[in-house]
């Protein structure tokens, strides 16, 4: 009976595991294995109950030998297939094993390097965006005029057109294209990130994740721009706002971190694969729908689907609440809101690895 | 006498280049399993350069000597052997490289710098310095995308000879800009090289101008070291070498 009861907590590491041993084609019954088996144990249980915990799952449910069996099934099954997604990501977008070493080597590495190139990446910040104000006719005033344009565009388009009544709607889309736009440029940008950077990228060593990271600050500052025509338009409308305001900032950085992970992946795709720009451009569109940059997706999709879609979407996710606590005065979904923050963590990692690993034969494609 | 020390080492370095070069999502449907051949730009090469010595690489076209050269400056770490550069800070100057378009060229000397591992003060302390051996004048302010290849490339010289490291190397760029720049460049060249803390690498087809400047010249044939020695030798034996073959397709 003991060994039913704790079943539960063994069966999705185990099955992480035969799948990380079968993509690996390597024997795991070593000391390797029994690394891998426990860090998947730890890690997909950890899951498994902060989900559990976020669901409000009574505290009937944490003791395993009196839980119920639905409980235990649905507990089993959610952690089964996060370990599948688990090993499946990590063998898929790691080509070798990572050993703990590993890990630590690069997580010092990255610190060090970030330390280093930390003023260099500001600096070419800075100068891109000085040279796109000398270069253009209108300086700095685009980009103030292009969101403000779309904003217009959208708010006649569906506020009028088709009808959409959201309160506040031009600060409600305002607030949807910038944040989506910081999300789409970056992305974009990625994908070419390198061989756009080949006179650098050829010349010197740095590590290629500080192009990303240069480019991103870039958008943000942009992206802070327009929060400021925001604030303005705050008072314009006369929106009432509350001290849950604050919230703004975690968010913003929440999108930065998960627009780096994807992106800094991405980044290395974008090397090798010729037509990933053609795929992004479809991905992207097809999510700026379902992100509802000028929609609110809880509201307009029918229940269930609309509220999933807006969890399981970070940046729907990270939209929709910018607009509750700047325009509605709402209070920040601050749980979700870190385990996002937590997935998008997990994502710069393995994209910051993915490129150590592989920035060595960038310079040898491009 | 104190004894030199050596300021660059190379064990036994190879390097691979895989020839899968790009792939399009349609190749790869297409294409069950792809043949990744590997093609050894560099193999087995060993060699060592004393501190303030000039070292000449000389070789055919594709027998890996740029390869060899940004590998030693980090461009790539090779992927077999060592390389080891006694913790000495390291410029690689190229012809036509390094710079970000959009960006003027001032912008383009701090990031630069900056990359070389310059401070901002340090950057904008030289700079003056690094415009005024440029000759570019009132275009300094400009995007380096509307620069003359001339400029470009006397810009590119100025600042690895302005900004100094303790190892440079140089690939094919002697013979920069117009008449009076290339004298000047190489008489830059010369000042840097008399420096005796400087260490320099110099990748070059003139055998006239390795033999003015280098104490020591390699050989690279097909990525390998074909001869290693003094100056005039090695020159001697490659000149000879390339001189039939010169005549061979005629």
């Amino acid at each position: 009976m003991f060994f039913v009861s704790i079943a539960m907590f063994f069966i999705a590491p185990l099955t992480a595991w035969k799948i990380h041993s079968a993509m690996r084609e390597t024997n795991m019954w070593d000391k390797k294995g029994i690394k891998v088996i426990a860090a998947y144990f730890l890690v997909l249980n950890a899951a498994a109950f902060a989900v559990s915990a976020y669901r409000g799952v009574d505290m009937q449910g944490w003791n395993p030998f009196t839980t119920t069996v639905s409980f235990r099934l649905k507990y089993i099954a959610l952690s089964t297939l996060m370990g599948v997604c688990m090993a499946c990501v990590l063998c898929g977008f790691l080509n070798r094993g990572i050993t703990v070493a590993e890990i630590r080597k690069y997580a010092v590495r990255f610190f060090v390097d970030m330390k280093k190139y930390f003023p260099y990446a500001v600096r070419a910040a800075r100068a891109d965006l000085k040279a796109e104000v000398t270069n253009s006719f209108l300086d700095w005033m685009w980009w103030l005029i292009e969101p403000f344009c779309m904003m217009l565009i959208y708010t006649v388009m569906f506020g009028v057109v088709f009808d959409a009544a959201e309160e506040y709607f031009p600060i409600f889309i305002f607030i949807g294209i910038t944040m989506w736009s910081f999300f789409t440029r970056g992305i974009t940008g990625s994908v070419e990130m390198v061989r756009a950077n080949r006179g650098i990228v050829t010349r010197i060593y740095l590590p290629k994740y500080i192009l990303l990271f240069s480019k991103l600050m870039v958008n943000g500052f942009k992206m802070l721009v327009s929060f400021a025509v925001i604030a303005v338009m705050l008072v314009v409308f006369r929106v009432r706002v509350t001290g849950s305001v604050l919230a703004m900032a975690p968010i913003l950085a929440v999108l930065f971190l998960i627009t780096f992970g994807i992106g800094s992946i991405l980044m290395h795709y974008g090397v090798y694969v010729n037509d990933l720009s053609y795929i992004t451009g479809i991905l992207l569109t097809m999510m700026m729908y379902l992100t509802g940059t000028f929609y609110a997706v809880a509201k307009r999709i029918p229940e269930p689907f609309g509220t999933v879609l807006e969890k399981c979407n970070p940046i729907a996710f990270l939209i929709a609440e910018m607009r509750n606590v700047v325009l509605y005065g709402q209070a920040l979904d601050w749980k979700l809101l870190l385990l996002w923050c937590v997935l998008s963590v997990f994502l710069v990692w393995i994209g910051v690895i993915t490129i150590y690993r592989n920035e060595n034969s960038y310079v040898k494609v491009i | 006498m104190r004894e030199k020390k050596s300021a660059i080492e190379l064990e036994d370095v190879c390097i691979h280049y895989s020839i899968m070069n790009h792939v399009s999502i349609r190749k790869t449907f297409l294409r069950k399993k792809k043949r990744n051949e590997v093609f050894e730009a560099v193999k087995h090469v060993t060699f060592s350069v004393q501190e303030g010595d000039i070292l000449g690489i000389i070789g055919k076209n594709g027998s890996g000597k740029s390869t060899l050269l940004k590998s030693i400056a980090g461009v790539f770490s090779p992927n077999a052997g060592k390389i080891d550069l006694k913790g000495h800070s390291v410029s690689l100057m190229s012809l036509g490289v390094g710079f970000k378009d959009t960006l003027s060229g001032r912008e383009n000397i701090v990031l630069s710098g900056m990359l070389l591992g310059f401070s901002e003060r340090e950057i904008e302390e030289r700079a003056q310095d690094i415009i005024d051996f440029a000759e570019i004048g009132e275009f300094i302010d400009r995007p380096v995308r509307t620069y003359s290849s001339g400029m470009y490339s006397k810009l590119a010289f100025s600042i690895t000879a302005m900004l100094e490291t303790d190892i440079m190397l140089v690939d094919e760029v002697l013979s920069v800009g117009d008449e009076q720049f290339r004298k000047k460049s190489l008489s830059k060249m010369k000042e840097l090289i008399n420096d005796r803390k400087r260490t320099v690498i110099i990748v070059s087809h003139s055998i006239s101008t390795l033999k003015e400047l280098c104490d020591q010249v390699l050989w690279l044939h097909d990525g390998e070291v074909r001869r290693i020695g003094k100056t005039e030798e090695v020159l001697g034996e490659y000149a000879a070498y390339m001189a039939p073959e010169a005549k061979s397709p005629k």
